[in-house]
């Protein structure tokens, strides 16, 4: 599904050029677990933003499903994001103003759902993730782990072949955190790819393989068995 | 989609209703303050437009010696007969006061038009009753208008009822109209058939009644060039050769009537268009300023909702999207604002005739042109306040915005300051304005008359032959400390007369005004002599007083040397035998004229008086008292001599207190935006006052931190208000022949206004924010 080949990002101020990402190159497979890891400031989030298409690289080839996207302008690349790929934050993310079914919603509504199947939809997934009652509440009415279910309730409402997640327990307590946890194995188990990035070794061992990173650059790879 | 951006502008507005509130109220008053100065200005400028004719319909006007609006009633016989080309030739005489009695009650009214009945054929009005081709034919009917037939006889039909007009003549009403329009230069109240008075005029064409309009309509596809072609040759056969050299008729535009100030005697005092198009700019001001709020405190929220903007990116939110659902919800903010905006602004209409001495009905807000106005001004203000807002959002980038790390910057001086500076420009031009209006009104109606006003009392004499009896009686009234009669107070000008000074050399007619004064007229108006004596008892009738512009008039300067001289006024010879500094007499509109003071009792229509302060109210009373026992048919009636010259200036004051309310109201809505601005800006840099704190900085020094910004930006707007302020106010006093000039001190008095409005209204803010606990400011990051 994703095959990085030398990816190379620099964030330049007018005096120092910092190297994000260092000739990286790697290869995630349709229906993988795969979790990031490495120390603060090694890359995991802009290799994660650039896989998300969030940001784009410097140099080097990034293919998604076949397709070259590393040097899509921003409306291609936001097309393709909101097909294909849902995304599940550290803090959550969710809009303040909405209800959780509105927060839910919104993905359906970039893609031009109709309304009648977006009520079925969104029904659908707060269902599957023990979340229906709390449909009319606001965020902030919400737990912590409450809030990470409606996120990835949103993340997975557009069927996305791959979803990619920023420490998706790094705000939450350790019960809240394994919840988590087996539902993005559960959605992997029905055969949505994941990425994930994680400071957590607990975390990463829900994953298939773990890529660890410094300055930039893969220093290592575990297969989990 | 759309259901979607109003849910979430409705969920803004509830969460963050501080800013909703001052971005709301201040595009509400913007939006009222727009509405109403446009229907003013409208209001203004469409003076007798209401008329279908009015593009065709000119009115005969003499200038010989100065403009006259009045001419000779013998022109219009004459004009159907030399101009048989023109649509209608109509002849309106306008009368100020009258007495009315309706059975047995007495009325003193104002508004008279003595009309012909080709009248009805030039100017349109609503007819309730009554036929307008025959209702002014016959002598001794009148047209009421709506409100007096029903003062005077309520729910029971008018037509046919019977009224007497000044003790005179019996008129039966022949029809009723709506009342009329508040913005026609004649605005009458009773319309009587001019054959009911034809007889009491002169009708010769040397003879011009004060108060005699006459009105032309050209046919349609005619050029009114044709028509002045002819004027020399009709003056040279109605008035002969030599008037044919000096005089012309022009033909004034009916929609130009209100706006020409050479014409003093109108029914309706003329504005200047200028005016009224500053005015209309006060108004754009306060858009702009309203508008500039809106930017300044949606881009300074864009800041706060970044993270939401970078989650509907993330979550396939295009562009578009996003600028669509910012400009949603600025469309419900401005579309709150616009209704509450149109309540206020029709409460206020049904004040402002108090308020601002106008009469506009506040219905006129639904008028198709006005909702036609009120869309676009709509649209505008949407698009106006919120399309930058929206690409500045729309525009972040989602992982930047996600990490609440954008920024809003135009190449180092960001954009809001630059609006900042404009909102401070904007408010010193109009406190620049505001004292300007403000020193002018003062100078018009206090400073440089020439003669006292204060604690006089005028009041009219319908019989002269009893001036003397009421003299007495008045003599020995305790509150009056002295009286005078004449034929005019010194700011009441009416008879005007040709001068010249064959032996000076000067033949040539020139015009001056002349009063018939008494004894005590130069002491008690406080006239200052130059030369010679006063005015006496004993004078004859070739003994005058003269004014300064008389004798320079006729190549003195030295007043001295005009003592003896011989001058011919009306076509006597008198000798002059004093010369009075210039005084007032006309509003301050026109340079001072000529004029001449000279004893004439047989023309004391007038008694001034010098009422002392303490008891006015009973002295007038007791005046009231033995004037009506002298005059028993008339209605006492009396004016203040402070309230007449006022009265010149009705039009300025209008403008003035417009000016005033507008332009404090452009001020608080700068002063809402600034507020906003710096409790944002507090909440912003509430880190970095609490690590200055932490390192021993002092209130003060917080407070001056956040003030040197503000500082420097009055300063940047005071470079750009003061020149602009300058230009616009010098252009408009122009309007006037005599005006105050513009000095350093009010440049001074808007520079310091803008620092302290800008002090009162961050210092809360800044204060609140320097005072608070550090450890909590520190803990909130």
């Amino acid at each position: 599904m994703i095959k990085i080949t030398d990816l190379e990002k620099f964030y330049r101020t007018e005096e120092v050029e910092t190297i994000a990402l260092n000739k990286l190159s790697m290869e995630v497979g349709t229906g993988e677990f795969v979790a990031i890891m490495g120390p603060s400031g090694c890359g995991k989030s802009t290799l994660l933003n650039i896989l998300g298409m969030l940001d784009d690289p410097d140099e080097g080839s990034y293919m998604f499903n076949s397709i070259e996207v590393a040097h899509f302008n921003e409306r291609k690349r936001a097309d393709l994001r909101k097909h294909n790929i849902g995304f599940v934050f550290q803090s959550f993310n969710l809009i303040d103003e909405l209800t959780v079914f509105e927060n839910v919603e919104l993905p359906l509504i970039y893609t031009g759902v109709p309304s009648a199947e977006r009520v079925k939809r969104v029904e659908e997934v707060l269902d599957k993730m023990q979340i229906m009652h709390r449909r009319n509440h606001y965020p902030q009415q919400l737990s912590g782990g409450q809030q990470q279910r409606v996120a990835i309730a949103r993340a997975v409402v557009n069927k996305p072949k791959l979803i990619l997640a920023d420490e998706p327990t790094g705000n939450l307590d350790s019960s809240n955190g394994n919840d988590v946890m087996e539902l993005l194995t559960d959605l992997n188990e029905q055969g949505t790819t994941i990425i994930m990035v994680t400071h957590s070794e607990h975390d990463a061992r829900y994953s298939h393989r773990i890529i660890r990173l410094l300055d930039g650059q893969t220093v290592m790879e575990n297969i989990m068995i | 989609m759309i259901r979607n951006y109003f849910i979430i502008a409705f969920r803004n507005i509830r969460r963050n209703m501080s800013y909703a509130f001052l971005n709301v109220f201040g595009l509400t008053l913007g939006i009222a303050s727009c509405l109403v100065i446009f229907l003013i200005v409208r209001n203004e400028l469409s003076y007798d437009a209401f008329n279908h004719k009015a593009d065709r319909t000119y009115r005969v006007t003499l200038h010989a010696l100065d403009f006259n609006s009045n001419i000779s009633v013998a022109i219009v016989p004459a004009m159907r007969l030399d101009f048989p080309e023109l649509e209608q030739v109509t002849q309106v005489f306008f009368q100020t006061d009258g007495l009315i009695k309706v059975g047995n009650n007495r009325y003193d009214e104002k508004n008279f038009a003595f009309a012909d009945e080709h009248f009805p054929a030039v100017f349109d009005y609503q007819w309730i009753a009554g036929n307008p081709k025959t209702a002014l034919a016959e002598p001794n009917t009148v047209v009421l208008t709506e409100s007096v037939a029903k003062k005077y006889f309520g729910q029971k039909d008018a037509m046919g009822q019977v009224i007497n007009v000044d003790k005179q003549f019996p008129l039966k009403v022949t029809g009723i109209i709506k009342d009329v329009p508040g913005n026609t230069s004649l605005p009458f109240t009773f319309l009587i058939s001019f054959i009911t008075i034809q007889k009491d005029f002169n009708h010769n064409f040397w003879n011009i009644p004060g108060g005699s309009y006459v009105y032309i309509v050209l046919p349609k596809n005619q050029s009114i060039k044709n028509i002045q072609a002819k004027i020399p040759a009709f003056i040279k056969k109605h008035w002969g050769d030599d008037i044919a050299k000096q005089a012309t008729l022009p033909l004034q535009p009916l929609k130009d009537v209100h706006f020409d100030q050479r014409y003093i005697n109108n029914v309706v005092t003329p504005t200047s268009r200028e005016t009224y198009y500053v005015l209309g700019g006060v108004a754009l001001l306060i858009i702009i300023t309203a508008c500039i709020n809106f930017i300044n405190l949606a881009t300074a929220q864009a800041i706060r909702r970044a993270r939401e903007v970078g989650v509907r990116k993330v979550l396939g939110a295009g562009k578009g999207q996003l600028i669509a659902q910012f400009l949603g919800e600025t469309t419900v903010l401005v579309l709150l604002a616009l209704f509450m905006g149109i309540a206020i602004a029709s409460i206020f209409l049904t004040r402002a005739n108090n308020i601002l001495g106008i009469n506009i009905n506040a219905s006129q807000l639904g008028e198709p042109v006005v909702m036609e106005c009120i869309a676009g001004l709509t649209v505008l203000v949407i698009l106006l306040s919120g399309l930058y807002p929206a690409f500045i959002q729309s525009a972040f980038q989602p992982v930047d915005s996600l990490k609440n790390k954008v920024g809003i910057s135009t190449g180092g001086l960001t954009l809001r300051k630059g609006l900042v500076i404009a909102q401070f420009a904007i408010s010193q031009i109009l406190i620049v304005g505001t004292i300007v209006v403000a020193r002018q009104m003062d100078f018009f109606e206090n400073q440089n008359l020439g003669f006292n006003k204060d604690a006089i009392v005028t009041v009219d004499i319908p019989d002269v032959a009893k001036g003397e009896a009421l003299k007495q009686q008045l003599l020995a009234e305790p509150g009056i400390k002295d009286i005078s009669f004449s034929s005019a107070a010194p700011a009441y000008s009416s008879n005007f007369c040709p001068f010249s000074a064959k032996q000076l050399g000067y033949p040539k007619d020139n015009v001056t005004e002349l009063k018939n004064i008494d004894e005590r007229y130069i002491d008690m108006f406080g006239l200052t002599m130059l030369a010679g004596n006063k005015v006496a008892k004993d004078d004859t009738l070739h003994h005058v007083v003269v004014n300064e512009t008389l004798i320079h008039d006729i190549g003195i300067q030295d007043p001295q040397k005009a003592i003896g001289q011989q001058i011919e006024v009306n076509g006597n010879k008198v000798a002059i035998t004093g010369v009075v500094k210039d005084f007032q007499s006309e509003s301050k509109h026109k340079k001072i004229r000529a004029c001449v003071l000279m004893y004439d009792h047989s023309n004391f229509y007038s008694v001034s008086m010098l009422v002392q302060p303490a008891a006015m109210r009973q002295t007038i009373d007791h005046v009231g008292k033995k004037w009506s026992a002298i005059f028993p048919d008339d209605l006492f009636s009396y004016q203040f001599m402070d309230d007449r010259i006022a009265g010149f200036y009705r039009q300025e004051q209008k403008v003035y207190t417009a000016f005033r309310l507008f332009s404090s109201i452009a001020i608080l809505i700068g002063c809402l935006g600034l507020y906003g601005l710096i409790s944002f800006a507090a909440s912003q840099r509430t880190k970095e006052v609490g690590i200055r704190k932490v390192l021993g900085a002092s209130l003060t020094s917080i407070v001056a931190l956040f003030s040197k910004e503000f500082i420097v930006l009055i300063g940047i707007a005071f470079f750009i208000a003061a020149p602009l302020g300058y230009y616009m106010m010098n252009n408009w006093l122009q309007n006037f022949a005599y005006h105050i000039n513009i000095g350093a001190e009010t440049f001074v008095v808007a520079i310091s206004a803008s620092f302290i409005i800008a002090s009162v209204t961050i210092l809360y803010q800044v204060t609140k924010a320097a005072l608070a606990n550090p450890v909590k400011s520190l803990r909130s990051e």
